[in-house]
């Protein structure tokens, strides 16, 4: 079953001018539910329009967008439905956090969902667990978080409303190793336990191919490739063609298997290429 | 010959809060390429600020090029011998137009307006952004924008630039050219080049690498000499490249290779060699 | 969305307009602006809507952007004209028909103010505002009221705060965008109540917003004094000013162009 599936979208500004620019162009994508899907891209390649796309923020110049096989579009004055159902955390969050104290922060999307003050309580509460905030860090301004918090704080806003499909365009921009684990560790169990599907966004490989089953590489606006984690990464060459830095690792092997020692190049974790060479130092 | 110095340096931003920079002494040669290491919290971001004088030390003392950064009528030689980049490469833009804004260094420094006029054509080249002088500064992407900003350091003449997570907002593309700048400006023009930052493949392209910890030094050598301490550095929460750690996990299961690998290349060769010398019947396992 | 503005932008070009020095062009514009106050009969209005006719062809801008910065405008222009025709009072009706009553006077006077608003959006715009770079526009200001830092008047100062904000006018408009994207995104609504409703619901927009000026007003004056600024003392500038010949003569014939309105403005040409 897909959650969420794009039929021959296409994004195009000043359509009849000489000021034509193609955000997306022809995007047939199908986003398996329950399953965490990464997408990749250099910029400008489309990978924010799309995720504009998702909640109803931006609408398409022709195609149609299924939540669930319902075209969202069917009815737009009720668009903003749809936001409650795709949850979407931009870039640098932080930088939208306003309320009094982080509790109110975070509550604000269940509040504009209409929820009874019990749900919210629960729903903020558990979004902060998820997120990695304390009960005391609930209580404070969001001013007075540090960076790392504060982003937490942020996306603990989204994941509070509970969608069906989670959007985070990178999440972990700007953050040190120990900070990416963390947040991406806690927004992997969160899916995990609820089952919904999360679309990743992100421009670092070895994040993706560590967390993801899933991977959409967009390329100038269109599909470049699309495939489970291991089917993209046999092909791991193909990727320098979109302008993409590939994991450390995984360079290693495509030179080892230009050198004649491997055929494999889907090797993307330190702990799996330990296994592979092994297996050829036997 | 010492461009920087620090004696027993420490910091705190108020007095109820502990220390973000415990006692550090340190020196730093002119011409250097330092890369700092640390987790945010460590206290990297603060000690960049205290070596090119924008903080005060709470005790303890910094020089840069012989002058000390406590003394307030020698700021402005120290502003103009040691440059800073920022991290967020919007924030440390002043003017509409590329050009205007790598003259605005110059222009503070009441430099003649003919001279400012070559400083800034020969800025703009050095960091490759001469074509878009006259460019709007809003509509560039993040790593021109930087490389504005470098110009606008350079436009000042500075014996050391310090790069205060300048890659950190970058994509990247972005990282890659600001990476690329920082080493040009070191090895060509011969600029103590400081970099603060927690990207691994950075740190291994400078001369230096300082590890910081909870405000202190903890490591400090060699790119080859730190990444060796795999274990250390995981313990301070950092990482070390993907094939430092391969072959060090190997090592640790009994094989015999050689400690702080850092580059794909490298360790692609010394993984030939090995393959060779089995099929060689070497067993050196 | 907030990014078609056009009014206040800059477009650069080799138009004599874009050529004559900045100082200059404030001295011609305060002329034409007295000018355009000034005219109070069809003709002398009439002249004056040839004269600004005459600078939007000089200055080489599009005709279509001077549509679109007179768009906003529609309404009150459009105002202004009901208001003068059907409810201005004088000596000579031209029309009536049961309680309307159209006078010559108001006809005449929503010919004047009409016109009279154009001229003063269009002028401004194609002698300033378009043809004229924020840097210039503030140097401009900066040197020609430099004499009064005499009387300890911050003339620098503003000149910068004046660049430093026109310089982040698109960034924060960016901003502003990316922060109505992500409220929404959290189900914020800006379309539908009434006004108090609203407004309210502007709160989680303006202070991320103010937040965020403030930090970066910190992170660029940290910046600006890694650069060495100090202030206007003893400050250069890159570029240099210098007025022509042609500059002056322009400013004479905008000059006599104005003495010629009062003239006649005077005169007996009333029709």
């Amino acid at each position: 079953m897909n959650s969420l599936s794009f039929k021959n979208v296409s994004v195009v500004y000043g359509e009849g001018t000489p000021f034509r620019k193609v955000a997306l162009e022809n995007i047939n994508i199908d986003f398996p539910t329950g399953e965490i899907i990464g997408i990749i891209g250099h910029t400008g390649s489309g990978k924010s329009t799309l995720a504009m796309l998702s909640n109803g923020l931006l609408k398409p110049t022709s195609g149609n967008i299924f939540l669930e096989n319902t075209d969202i579009w069917e009815k737009p004055k009720e668009i903003g439905k749809v936001r409650s159902k795709v949850g979407i955390a931009f870039q640098y969050p932080e930088y939208q956090l306003f309320e009094e104290t982080v509790f109110k922060d975070i509550a604000f999307g269940p509040k504009n969902m209409g929820l009874s003050e019990e749900e919210i309580n629960e729903r903020v509460k558990n979004a902060a667990k998820f997120c990695g905030i304390d009960d005391a860090s609930l209580k404070k301004s969001p001013f007075e978080l540090s960076g790392g918090q504060k982003r937490r704080a942020a996306i603990a806003g989204v994941v509070a409303m509970d969608p069906q499909v989670l959007v985070l365009d990178e999440p972990a921009a700007g953050l040190d190793p120990l900070g990416r684990e963390e947040i991406l560790g806690g927004l992997i169990s969160y899916q995990k336990q609820k089952g919904s599907t999360m679309i990743l966004i992100s421009h670092s490989m070895e994040d993706i191919a560590k967390y993801c089953d899933r991977i959409l590489v967009l390329k100038e606006g269109g599909v470049f490739m699309y495939g489970t984690v291991g089917e993209i990464f046999m092909q791991a060459e193909l990727l320098f063609g979109a302008s993409l830095d590939l994991p450390q690792i995984t360079k290693l092997f495509i030179e080892l298997k230009k050198r004649g020692l491997t055929e494999n190049t889907d090797v993307y974790t330190v702990r799996y290429a330990k296994k592979e060479i092994e297996k050829f130092l036997q | 010959m010492t461009f920087i110095k620090t004696d027993n340096l420490t910091f705190k931003y108020r007095d109820d809060e502990p220390e973000v920079v415990k006692n550090i002494s340190l020196e730093i040669e002119k011409g250097s390429y330092t890369a700092i290491l640390g987790h945010n919290g460590s206290g990297k971001s603060t000690l960049a600020k205290l070596l090119c004088g924008i903080l005060q030390p709470v005790s303890g003392s910094v020089i840069v090029g012989g002058y000390l950064t406590s003394n307030e009528q020698d700021i402005y030689k120290i502003r103009e011998s040691c440059g800073m980049v920022f991290q967020n490469p919007d924030n440390q833009i002043v003017a509409s137009v590329v050009e205007e804004d790598v003259a605005f260094a110059p222009e503070n420094l009441g430099v003649p307006p003919k001279e400012i006029r070559k400083i800034v054509d020969d800025c703009l080249k050095t960091v490759g952004m001469e074509q878009y002088a006259l460019h709007s500064t809003y509509k560039l992407s993040g790593g021109q924008k930087q490389r504005v900003a470098i110009a606008g350091v350079l436009a000042m003449n500075p014996s050391c630039i310090i790069f205060d997570e300048a890659t950190a907002m970058l994509d990247p593309t972005g990282r890659k050219d600001i990476a690329a700048a920082m080493k040009k400006l070191n090895k060509e023009k011969g600029i103590t080049v400081i970099t603060i930052t927690h990207y691994m493949n950075e740190a291994i392209e400078a001369d230096r690498v300082i590890v910081l910890n909870r405000g202190e030094v903890f490591l400090d050598g060699t790119p080859k000499e730190i990444f060796s301490e795999v274990e250390k550095l995981k313990s301070v929460a950092l990482s070390v490249p993907q094939v430092t750690e391969l072959l060090y996990l190997l090592q640790s299961d009994g094989y015999d290779f050689p400690k702080g690998i850092l580059h794909t290349m490298e360790a692609a060769d010394i993984l030939e060699n090995k393959v060779n010398l089995k099929s060689i019947g070497g067993n050196d396992r | 969305m907030l990014k078609d503005i056009t009014l206040g932008q800059f477009f650069p070009g080799n138009s004599l307009l874009h050529k004559t020095d900045p100082r200059i062009k404030l001295i011609i514009l305060t002329v034409y602006l007295i000018m355009v106050l000034a005219a109070n009969t069809l003709v002398s209005i009439a002249a004056i809507a040839m004269i600004t006719f005459v600078l939007v062809l000089v200055s080489g801008i599009n005709l279509k952007i001077i549509a679109k910065s007179l768009k906003p405008l529609l309404f009150i222009l459009i105002f202004t004209a009901v208001i003068n025709v059907f409810f201005m009072k004088g000596d000579n009706i031209l029309f009536e028909w049961y309680f309307i009553k159209i006078y010559k006077e108001g006809l005449m006077n929503a010919v004047l103010m009409i016109t009279r608003l154009i001229s003063l959006i269009t002028g401004t715009s194609v002698l300033l505002t378009y043809t004229t770079s924020p840097l210039e526009l503030t140097d401009a200001i900066e040197r020609l009221f430099s004499p009064l830092k005499k009387i300890k008047v911050p003339v620098h100062e503003f000149a910068m705060m004046m660049t430093i904000a026109l310089r982040f006018i698109p960034t924060l408009i960016e901003e502003t965008d990316k922060i109505i994207s992500a409220q929404k995104a959290r189900g914020a609504d800006f379309e539908t109540g009434g006004l108090l409703k609203r407004a309210k619901a502007l709160i989680p927009i303006l202070i991320p917003l103010f937040v965020s000026a403030f930090r970066r007003a910190d992170e660029l004056a940290e910046a600006m004094e890694c650069r060495c600024y100090k202030g206007g003392e003893g400050r250069t500038k890159m570029k240099q000013m210098k007025s022509h010949p042609a500059d002056y003569v322009f400013l004479l014939v905008m000059i006599g162009l104005c003495v010629a309105v009062y003239f006649i403005n005077s005169a007996d040409f009333l029709i």
